[in-house]
Order: structure tokens, then C-alpha cells, then sequence
């Protein structure tokens, strides 16, 4: 989902933190200011070195895209880099990268973000470019023509030419929802990416790249007081504008287990993909969500580790979260799941590992989580969220983000207290309630040689 | 011996202003605001320490970020694998953590969690590193797990069972995947018989792996001499100090000499396209690699420059053709690989079927055009400026530090690198860059791999009339 260069998808996850020790004090500094237009500002300041990290997000991914055009919202962010009228393309990248920085995108269920680190001199020619495409863009039909061509190669070579298909993060979520916006594809069908004309890409961008469905944030080694000024003068003048309410994307209640096995021509080793549905984001449970996703993921000291690949010996590899792969447990806005996939050896069945994986649930909702073991993970978490917010580019990112959903960046420095608080009683609890079959949906991704292409269970890839 | 090393250096005041750092044909907008002024950068300090036993001890406090990065390099990886048995480090590695004699593995796992760090590993050609970051207040605790598995592993009979049981599922999962396929292959052209020529164990030398040859292996390879460990982060460097000795301090060197180092390689690699057949593929991925000049060479630098005006980045000359101008691919790249002896520089491409020809073609011309013009003053300082604001970017992050301190040991490099890497870079000239495209960037040095499927690679590579043979 990557504008660029990113060959796998699947960074590393940061987890989570709570705990209770000297680190407690650390924390970000935000500054925030909002523009008459509506752009929200934030600034975290950091010393350490002449650097910043540039991050604008908009409030706009795959879960809004229109029918018809499976894959538009990451198309659209490719020709966010295709250049504007007085930037035309290849200036933005000429002018960062000259100046000692790189420039990529990055297209979720709920945002797209548009990333720059860079060396503190590039920081107001980046500035002016950001702005710059935020009022126009170059329509160019030749421009849509290449980035169409190079969208369909990156659909191949992360998902069409690799095993597995991305089938946890594409297939799992399509068999797991109804509604179009959460069950669709979103990395694209050929025929509709084929279909995008220049028109789709205007009236995209008329709708959600306004500075009002937009945050700025910037981290580094800059003053808040000078960056709002700069922020002013080149963004200042850009003219709010109506973005169309959010619809209804939410779930009717799933009351059974949903299963399908699929084909895949290219893998060697079977794999699962599990996933359950979780609760809104603004709710408490979601917060006690994103802690057992830890406790069942985090790691070889993991349940599901521990219990699978250790104890019963029936998989390679587990790995999952809320929310996984495509973010954190905070940055979502719509149905979500808590995904577990997991690679076994051919000479296991399903039921041998699933067995094994309810096991491990159903223990967990009955004893809940030990104190040990909670304080381990608290700690796990708590390092691993301070590890998002280290360098000034990944933080403007989390910072942006936290902006975005909650309207208060802050809250990177209260999560790790309200992780902190979670209870055995409260995972106990969320197990009972979420963990439970008739919440789930199971995909199993089993080799087949060459011939057997055709996937059964009705399950949503790409062509 | 304790020595403290300051390295300041300054942003050599390349190009200023954004009107020469531009290409010609397309003046930068007029209301474009110049760069600013350029700031120094203090790369980070390094104090170096030895201890009695020869453990090399690298220490970077940074106050701020309350967590400590720990990295260890152990000499001898992948090429000092014994004969019959190729990528036995990657079981090594696997199974270091897997228990000591006071710990066992689920008891490893659960300490480093409770520290906030994972165990990392990693089995490089001539090396093995581990790593974890920790919170600051649980330095010790993270220290002592990681001080244990380098004295203490024992590599208990039914943790290494079911390790080889699942190394050779997992080998039959990465021979899925067309990137495995393509490095393996590509190793494998490169090096020829050089024990360079190994990424990953064989099924075979899976299956012959014993405990005790593992604990062989490490007693061999796991000594204080051969052994250097790095710190970076929030943490007081007498107190750390104190810990590695009480914990290390006692660690004997033994007698016998260490793992000897790999001989250099000489360029043997045929002019040849060797292939992987993968069927079904929609791609083909393409990858040309020969050999070129390495960390600590004289002519690395100027490669570094060359490999990044060609290939290295997004306004690179080889993703304007094939990606920006003519849409082959998503994420053609190149780079340079280093191993101690000599690195690889390599330039990828997946394409879709229908232009494996086709982006061969390019690939051909723009390696051309390295080895016969100079780049642009433009493009140079354009390189130039990337690789040095880049790498600055890259070592903000105190993990990023810790894994290239110990690299730099590892290549018997010193930690000023840090700084003075990038300030030679500054000094590469056009001229420079021209000389090492002569040297090693000429389509006909460079040997070919593609993974994908067999008519589509023999039909498009025919016109070529190039040897075309079955990768072994």
C-alpha cells in the first residue's frame, strides 16, 4: 500500500505499552493549532538532530472508495506524487531527496498519509510542495495511465505472484463482513483499477483532500511557534470545503461461524487465517482488546506462540494482533478484526491446529491472564509503543493519526496508562465476549498444485 | 583502555540553492522556497572498551529515549559453515535461544518480554548478531538473559528436533517466494564455489544436523575474543560497564585460534542468465548482480554514489525508465550488499510477464550509460545529499545505531565510521563515479537471474543471444 519501494507489507507492528516505572514520565510534547480552513496543526518538538519528519493524513482510505473501484484509494495516493500544475511530476521527490529526505504514501482502511523525513533545510520547500498539492493536482491522463500500470505490478508482486495472497488481510476481512466498505478488496480487481478514469480521480479528490479532512503534524527540530507561521502562509489561504458525511459502515451482528477453505498455487506450507470482530475503537473494550491481542501475539513468550508452536508442536509460526496487519489497535474508524495467522506443517490437519488454538483461547477466558504475566506484557508494550514514537517521522505518524481519530494527540501519552489499567477480570471478560467461535471466521489456506486454481467458499481475491 | 571519540562534522555546503539542483529541462517552481541553511550533525559517541578477555565493548549513551538497544556480533557466519554442512548458522541462530544451563527456552522468551525486548538473530555471511531493546530500567535484566545465551546455550536435544522439523518446513515455505528464489539463485551465480555462495540450508544438511554439532559450532564460533558487544541509548556507561564485566568478565578465550577469516573472491561469474523455474508465475523477477569494492575500500563511496544515481533512488535514472516513464514494474532498486570481502551490487526488477524483455533491455541501457558517461553535477550532488540527510535520518533510531556499530566491528571498521562514511561521499566527484561505472557497471559484467516461468524467460530472452541455463 505503499507508494513506493516497500516490497512486503507486513512492517512490523508496534505493540502496545502500559507498566509502572521510571519510563512513566516520558512523554511527547504536542503543540496544536487549527486553521481558520480547518487543517489541524500538531508540532513535537525534538533536538536530538537537524531532522524533521513531515506527516499529513487524510480522513479518507479503502473503506470509502466507491463501488466499482476497488482499489481507487491507493491508486489515488500514487497520483498524489504525479505532480500539479506548478510542481509538475517529478519535482516533489527532485527537491526532497535532493535535499537529503525521501517522500512515500501509505493507504489504510481509514486514512491515507503522505510521509517525508528529511534534513531540517528541506523543511519549507517541503512544506510549500505539501501545500502545493493540496489545491490542485496535475490531471494528466498519461500520468494515470503509467501509475495504473505500476499499481497492477504492485498488486502482483506482493499478493498475485506470492503465497498465502495477502489472503489474511484481504480474503479474511471479505468473508468476515458484509458491507461493502469493510469486505471489498482493497488492494483492487484489475477491471476495476482498469476502469478508474480522470474523472474518478478529480471528483476523489474534490471530496476528501480537503485541508478540513486533513492533520499536519510535524516532529522534529523545530519551534511550534515558527512552523505554525510557515504552516499559515502557504496553507492559510486553501479554502475549506464540504466532505460528504460518513455513512453507516457498520456490521449486523455475526451470528455464526464463518469458515471457507481456499486453494493457493504457489504455497508449499498450509496456513490459517482467524479472525474476530472487535469493538468500536471509541470503546473501553477496544482498549482491553489491544492488550490480548498482545498477550495472545507478542512474541515467543505469547500464548499462541507458546501453546501452538512450543507446547503442542502443530505450527511454524503465529503471528496477529487487533487490528493486524494494517495498523495499530488505535487506528481504525470502522469494523475491525483481531487477526491470527499462522503457517503449520502439511502433516497436520486444521482441526489438529485449531484444536490447539481453542485450547489456548478457552484457557485465557477462563483463567485470564496471571499477574506475571500481565506486568511482562505491560512492559513489552510500553517499550514497543515508545519504540513508534522514537524518530520524528514515525511519530508525526502516530501523532497524525491519534489527531485524526481522537482530536488530541495527547493521547500518545495517555494510552499507556489506560493499557496500564487493564485487568485480568477485563481480559477475562473480553474473551468470553469476542473470543468466541460464533464472532469468528476461519480461512484455511491449504498448497494445491498449479491446475486446481479456482478458490471455494466465495471468498473475494483479486482476478 | 578508555578512549572517548567525538566525531563532528558538518554538511559539506554542496549546492545551496535548488535552481542547480534541478535538472535543466524542468526549471523548479518559482515561488518554491530555498533550502535553508544546512545544520550540523554530531554523529553519535562511541566510547570503545576492551575487556581482559578480549570482548570488545562499544558504548553509546544518548539521554532522552528510555530505552537501551543491545547488539552482539560473533565472527563467523554463514561462510564458515563446515563443507557438508551449508547454512548450519541459521539452525545455530535459531536455536541459541532455546535454553542455558539455568534457563530454559519459554523462561528466555518471558524475561526479555518482562525487559520489553524480543531476542533478534540473524545469520549473516560472516557473522551472527543478536540483538534486543529493552527499557532502560531493565538494562540489566536484558543484559544478563543476553550474557547467559552467549556462555551458557545448550541446545537441549528436543528444542533442536523440533527446530529442524519446522527449518525445513520453513525452507519449503521461503522456496515459495520468488525474492528467496531469486537471492539464493543469485548468490549462487556469483560466488560459484566461495562459501559466500550460501544463504540458507539445504533439506539435506537439515536433516544431518545433530545437537552436537551445534554445540560444536557454537563453542567454536562463541569466544570473548570473537566477540564484540554494543550499547546505545539511555544508560549510565560506568554502571553498564560494571554489569558487562561481573557478567562477562569471567567468559575464558580458549587456546585454539579462532574461525579464520573467508578469502576474498576473485569475479568469476559468467556473463550468463541463470533461471529458476517457478510455474505460474505472473512476474518475472529479474535480478543482475557482480561483484563490486565493499565497506572500507577506497572505491566504495564512489560506488555507493554511482549505485544510487542508477538504481538507488525514487528520482534514480532506472525507476524514472522503468517504473515513472514506462510502468515494468512497482519496485526496481539497487544496492549494494557488503560482506567483509566484498559486496554484491545487485539491481532488481519484478516485472509482469509480457516485459521481462523488455525491462532487461532497460536495465542493459542504463548500466551502459553508467559505464561509459559521467553523471550530471546535478545528479551527483542530488546522490550525494541523499545518501548523506538519509543516513542521518536512519541513525535517529538507536536500534539503527546498535546494528551498524556492530557491523562496523564486524568488518574491522572503527565507530567513527559513523561520521566520516558520509563525509567521504562528500568528496566523490563526477570523474569518480564514472571510474567505478567503467570498472563494474557494464551490462556485459553482470550476471542474470530470473525466477518466473520458463517460456515466457527463454522466449524474451532469446533476442539477447546470451547463455541461458538452469540456475543449480
Amino acid at each position: 500500500m505503499k507508494a513506493w519501494r516497500v516490497l512486503a507489507m507486513l512492517t512490523c507492528l508496534a505493540g502496545l505499552a502500559t507498566g509502572a516505572w521510571a519510563e512513566e514520565s516520558w512523554k511527547v510534547p504536542t503543540a496544536v493549532k487549527t486553521l481558520s480552513n480547518g487543517l489541524m496543526v500538531v508540532v513535537s518538538e525534538d533536538h536530538s538532530a537537524p531532522t524533521f519528519g513531515l506527516c499529513i493524513s487524510y480522513r479518507i482510505g479503502f473503506r470509502l472508495e466507491p463501488e466499482g473501484r476497488t482499489g481507487f484509494a491507493h491508486l489515488f495516493e500514487h497520483m498524489m506524487f504525479e505532480g500539479t500544475p506548478n510542481a509538475p511530476k517529478g519535482t516533489f521527490d527532485k527537491v526532497v531527496e535532493g535535499g537529503g529526505g525521501w517522500i512515500n504514501g501509505d493507504t489504510r482502511w481509514d486514512f491515507t498519509e503522505y510521509i517525508e523525513p528529511a534534513p531540517l533545510a528541506a523543511f519549507e520547500p517541503a512544506l510549500w510542495l505539501e501545500a502545493d498539492r493540496m489545491k490542485t493536482l496535475d490531471f494528466s491522463t498519461e500520468n494515470l495511465d503509467n501509475q495504473r500500470k505500476v499499481v497492477e505490478e504492485e498488486v502482483r508482486v506482493n499478493m498475485l505472484n506470492q503465497p498465502y495472497g495477502l489472503f489474511f488481510a484481504i480474503d479474511l476481512p471479505g468473508k468476515a463482513f458484509d458491507k461493502f466498505p469493510n469486505a471489498h478488496n482493497f488492494y483492487g480487481d484489475f477491471k476495476d483499477l482498469d476502469a478508474a478514469n480522470i474523472q474518478d480521480v478529480k471528483s476523489f479528490y474534490e471530496r476528501y483532500y480537503a485541508p478540513n479532512n486533513a492533520v499536519l503534524c510535524i516532529a522534529g527540530d523545530v519551534k511550534p511557534e515558527e512552523v505554525f507561521e510557515k504552516v499559515e502562509k502557504y496553507f492559510g489561504a486553501i479554502p475549506r470545503r464540504t466532505v460528504p458525511p460518513k455513512p453507516d459502515v457498520s456490521e449486523a451482528p455475526q451470528s455464526a461461524e464463518r469458515h471457507a477453505t481456499q486453494p493457493d498455487k504457489f504455497a508449499q506450507v498450509p496456513a490459517l487465517a482467524v479472525g474476530y470482530r472487535m469493538p468500536p475503537r471509541t470503546s473501553h473494550d477496544a482498549v482491553v482488546g489491544a492488550v490480548v491481542g498482545e498477550l495472545l501475539h507478542n512474541g515467543q513468550a505469547s500464548r499462541l506462540y507458546q501453546a501452538l508452536v512450543k507446547e503442542k508442536k502443530v505450527a511454524l509460526d503465529v503471528s496477529g494482533g487487533m487490528n493486524w496487519p494494517l495498523g495499530n489497535p488505535f487506528e481504525y474508524d470502522g469494523p475491525t478484526l483481531m487477526t491470527s495467522f499462522i503457517t503449520y506443517p502439511p502433516n497436520f490437519r486444521e482441526d489438529d491446529v485449531m484444536g490447539a488454538f481453542d485450547a489456548a483461547i478457552a484457557s485465557l477466558a477462563a483463567q485470564g491472564p496471571n499477574p506475571a504475566e500481565l506486568e511482562r506484557i505491560s512492559a513489552k508494550m510500553r517499550s514497543d509503543w515508545y519504540a513508534q514514537l522514537e524518530i520524528p517521522i514515525n511519530r508525526a505518524s502516530v501523532l497524525a493519526h491519534a489527531t485524526l481519530f481522537d482530536g488530541n494527540p495527547q493521547r500518545v501519552n495517555e494510552i499507556p496508562d489506560e493499557l496500564a489499567k487493564v485487568n485480568a477480570d477485563e481480559v477475562k471478560a473480553f474473551a468470553r465476549k469476542y473470543l468466541v467461535k460464533t464472532n469468528r471466521t476461519v480461512l484455511n489456506r491449504v498448497p494445491a498444485p498449479p491446475s486446481e486454481k479456482k478458490a471455494e467458499g466465495g471468498e473475494k481475491g483479486a482476478q | 583502555m578508555m578512549r572517548r571519540a567525538l566525531t563532528l562534522w558538518l554538511f559539506v555546503p554542496l549546492c545551496l540553492s535548488l535552481a542547480r539542483a534541478a535538472e535543466k529541462e524542468k526549471p523548479l517552481p518559482k515561488d518554491l522556497p530555498s533550502y535553508g541553511p544546512l545544520q550540523p550533525f554530531v554523529a553519535p559517541q562511541v566510547t570503545p572498551h576492551q575487556l581482559s578477555n578480549g570482548l570488545t565493548l562499544w558504548l553509546a549513551p544518548r539521554p532522552g529515549f528510555p530505552k537501551v538497544s543491545l547488539a552482539v556480533a560473533v565472527r563467523g557466519g554463514k561462510a564458515a559453515d563446515p563443507k557438508g554442512g551449508p547454512g548450519l548458522s541459521v539452525l545455530l541462530a535459531d536455536t541459541l535461544d532455546q535454553g542455558t544451563k539455568t534457563r530454559s527456552a519459554r523462561e528466555i522468551a518471558e524475561e526479555l518480554q518482562a525487559a520489553g525486548g524480543d531476542f533478534s538473530r540473524d545469520a549473516e555471511a560472516d557473522d551472527l548478531i543478536v540483538s534486543t531493546s529493552v527499557l532502560s530500567s531493565k538494562a540489566e535484566a536484558g543484559l544478563t538473559v543476553l550474557a547467559d545465551i552467549l556462555q551458557n546455550a545448550t541446545f537441549p536435544d528436543s528444542e533442536v528436533a523440533l527446530a529442524k522439523r519446522n527449518a525445513a518446513d520453513r525452507l519449503r515455505s521461503q522456496e515459495a517466494d520468488p525474492f528467496f528464489l531469486t537471492s539464493r539463485a543469485l548468490v549462487r551465480a556469483v560466488f560459484g564455489d566461495h562459501p559466500y555462495s550460501v544463504i540458507a540450508p539445504t533439506q539435506d544438511s537439515i536433516a544431518k544436523t545433530t545437537a552436537e554439532e551445534l554445540r560444536r559450532e557454537y563453542a567454536r564460533r562463541f569466544r570473548p575474543d570473537q566477540v564484540a558487544l554494543v550499547a546505545v541509548g539511555d544508560f549510565d556507561a560506568g554502571t553498564l560497564t560494571g554489569w558487562v564485566e561481573s557478567l562477562l568478565g569471567k567468559w575464558q578465550t580458549p587456546a585454539e585460534p579462532p574461525v579464520p577469516a573467508v578469502e576474498k573472491p576473485s569475479q568469476a561469474a559468467p556473463h550468463a542468465v541463470f533461471y529458476v523455474v517457478r510455474p505460474e508465475s505472473v512476474q518475472t523477477t529479474i535480478a543482475v548482480g557482480t561483484l563490486a569494492p565493499t565497506r572500507g575500500e577506497a572505491e566504495y563511496p564512489a560506488a555507493q554514489v554511482g549505485v544510487a544515481i542508477y538504481g538507488g533512488m525514487f528520482g534514480s535514472r532506472l525507476t524514472l525508465n522503468i517504473r515513472e516513464d514506462k510502468g515494468y514494474t512497482y519496485s526496481p532498486f539497487a544496492y549494494l550488499s557488503p560482506r567483509r570481502q566484498v559486496a554484491v551490487f545487485q539491481s532488481w526488477a519484478p516485472v509482469r510477464n509480457e516485459v521481462t524483455g523488455a525491462a532487461l533491455n532497460e536495465m542493459n541501457y542504463e548500466l551502459n550509460r553508467m559505464a561509459t558517461t559521467a553523471p550530471t553535477e546535478d545528479e551527483l550532488t542530488h546522490a550525494q545529499r541523499y545518501l548523506t540527510g538519509t543516513r542521518v535520518i536512519e541513525l535517529q533510531s538507536q536500534d539503527a545505531v546498535a546494528a551498524e556499530l556492530a557491523r562496523l566491528w564486524v568488518f574491522g571498521l572503527s565507530a567513527e565510521e559513523l561520521g566520516t562514511e558520509t563525509a567521504r561521499i562528500q568528496k566523490v566527484t563526477a570523474k569518480d563515479v564514472e571510474a567505478v561505472g567503467a570498472k563494474y557497471f557494464s551490462a556485459a559484467r553482470q550476471t542474470i537471474v530470473m525466477v518466473g516461468e520458463e517460456k515466457v524467460i527463454k522466449d524474451q530472452v532469446a533476442p539477447f543471444a546470451i547463455e541461458t541455463r538452469l540456475s543449480p
